[in-house]
């Protein structure tokens, strides 16, 4: 497309004016974050007078921050682990047509997006399965084969070559080691962007522990997290920084793989 | 044909696949089917209480009880919050895609920045957003003042529920820009050569090149964020906790089975049930339309 300097100079300030609408909030977080409270109540938008790093320290044991980024890290780990290898065994046999019914199956996967709220019945399941404030009932929910891991596998799946297939059968591999050995290392780069997309929608839950886990020892960060806003409403320097201990593993892991998250929103758009 | 052998080894694939279908039975379609079950009881979560079932009660109930006024209106909410989000959402995140897409320096940085909300999630965004509009003071505030006027943000009955549309837009905008940069990319630039040829430029080039070409970015993106909006009420509960008018179907659902002091999950079924409804009936009006575009171009 042919564009003239005057509209690029056009385009450039609006996606300026655009990022500064995502940026400077982050700044102004980080601004108050480095205040003490009696700066913050006198000012709220000055900027601070220095680095004030001690507030984090604060922050992170007023906050039990610990505690909740374990517990965060232990129910994303390992549910977006499990929900990687389940999803694996359902797309690879459907995108293939090696079992009856994969159509059925695939549409019946599909449908999950629209079917009835499942949130109540969920509920009184794991209630009744004695699963309520247990981490394995939480991980439990967490891991699901129908998700956008399962999608993307899918079409993945499809585009790798079916005489590949024949050829290691032909050569004596099995099923589950054809998976494993071949299909996996092959699917390297939707691996990837599926870890990413699971776990962020398992890092983020804040519905979920709300409904399942109300003992503070096994609830995640983003619960942690709102607990603490919850308890210092008034003290914004303090909770700017909890926010900020929350947001920084997070932006430090987007830096690395921001283009497998890009590439993979891409690929998998296909629930949100 | 399946290469894998005979007999045995025929087995393998049914056996693993059995272990997500059992899942899912267990934990999202089961669960989904006792929701229709349920809309007909008045179970409660009240441990050992006995549940019959009533008919259309939990549904007469929704529209006639004293306080159906609130549920009613938070219909009207759902709808309010789904198209404003549909169509801003979307009609910025392609202009966005449209403008990054001509190759400005630093177009990376500018993708992960706009879907960088994606990656915080609700919470962080949600007190962020919570940070900005503090009463007391914040920039949201100053900048009012400024103009002589001034407003208590997510605890104001007027806009509240506008800001929370707000906030939803601003997470979700970078997804959407997203997939439209996606459908762009993959459209071979000889076209508009041709086209230029032809003589279509500028908003010809884009309506009779680019828009038919990003179909199926554009349906995907319709159907994400319609069934993403009429189901979302996470940045709800960070946001106001449904008050200040800001109650939707999907935050009903919530309230009414889990919020404080009450755990009705016959009528909190019932709720659901409407917004299945809503969801799949706007849905599937909404598949059609993009499906026949999708075709006609």
């Amino acid at each position: 497309m042919s564009s003239s300097k005057g509209t690029k100079i056009v385009s450039y300030t609006i996606v300026l004016l655009m990022l500064s609408l995502y940026v400077l909030p982050l700044f102004y977080l980080f601004n108050v974050s480095m205040k003490t409270q009696s700066e913050y109540l006198m000012d709220p938008v000055a900027l601070a007078k220095g680095l004030r790093l001690e507030n984090f320290m604060d922050a992170w044991d007023k906050g039990n921050f610990s505690q909740y980024m374990w517990n965060s890290i232990l129910y994303t780990g390992v549910s977006t682990l499990l929900t990687l290898i389940i999803s694996v065994f359902a797309a690879f046999p459907l995108a293939r047509g090696y079992v009856k019914f994969s159509t059925f199956f695939y549409v019946f996967f599909l449908i999950s997006m629209y079917l009835p709220n499942p949130l109540i019945p969920q509920f009184a399941l794991i209630n009744s399965l004695g699963l309520y404030n247990t981490q394995l009932g939480f991980i439990l929910l967490k891991t699901t084969g129908t998700g956008i891991a399962f999608l993307m596998f899918v079409g993945y799946i499809k585009s790798v070559s079916r005489e590949l297939d024949e050829a290691a059968a032909m050569d004596g591999c099995g099923y589950s080691r054809y998976l494993f050995t071949i299909l996996v290392p092959l699917m390297k780069p939707v691996l990837a962007t599926g870890i990413i997309l699971t776990a962020i929608g398992a890092w983020n839950d804040i519905i979920g522990p709300t409904i399942y886990l109300s003992d503070p020892a096994y609830q995640p960060v983003t619960k942690g997290l709102f607990s603490f806003y919850g308890q210092y409403m008034n003290n914004w320097p303090l909770l700017a920084c909890g926010i900020l201990i929350v947001t920084l593993p997070l932006v430090i892991l987007y830096i690395f793989l921001q283009r497998f998250i890009v590439g993979g929103a891409m690929a998998g758009a296909v629930k949100s | 044909m399946y290469p894998f052998g005979k007999g045995a080894a025929r087995i393998m694939p049914y056996l693993l696949l059995s272990i997500p279908v059992l899942l899912y039975l267990l934990l999202g379609f089961g669960p989904s089917m006792v929701t229709v079950l349920f809309s007909f009881t008045d179970a409660t979560g009240v441990p050992g209480q006995t549940w019959n079932f009533i008919g259309f009660e939990n549904y007469t109930t929704f529209f006639t009880s004293s306080d159906s006024g609130d549920r009613i209106a938070s219909i009207g909410r759902s709808l309010y919050f789904a198209v404003a989000v549909v169509v801003i959402q979307n009609a910025v995140g392609l202009f966005m895609a449209i403008l990054i897409n001509k190759k400005l320096k630093g177009d990376v940085l500018y993708r992960s920045v706009f879907f960088l909300p994606v990656v915080l999630g609700v919470t962080v965004s949600g007190l962020i957003w919570q940070l900005l509009a503090n009463p007391l003071g914040g920039p949201a505030q100053a900048l009012l003042n400024f103009f002589g006027t001034s407003s208590n943000f997510f605890g104001d009955y007027d806009i509240a529920f506008e800001l929370i549309i707000f906030v939803q837009i601003w997470m979700y905008m970078g997804y959407s820009m997203t997939i439209f940069l996606a459908g762009l990319q993959s459209i071979p630039s000889d076209l508009y050569e041709a086209g230029y040829m032809d003589g279509a430029s500028g908003w010809k080039a884009f309506k009779n090149i680019t828009f038919p070409m990003i179909a199926p970015s554009f349906t995907v993106n319709m159907l994400l964020s319609i069934i993403g909006a009429l189901q979302t009420f996470d940045i709800i509960y960070v946001l106001t906790g449904g008050k200040f008018n800001t109650t939707t179907l999907a935050f009903d659902v919530y309230a009414t089975a889990f919020g404080s002091g009450t755990s009705d999950y016959g009528l909190a079924s019932a709720v659901a049930m409407i917004q299945f409804v809503f969801v799949f009936t706007v849905s599937m009006i909404a598949l059609y339309y993009l499906r026949r575009r999708e075709v006609e171009m």
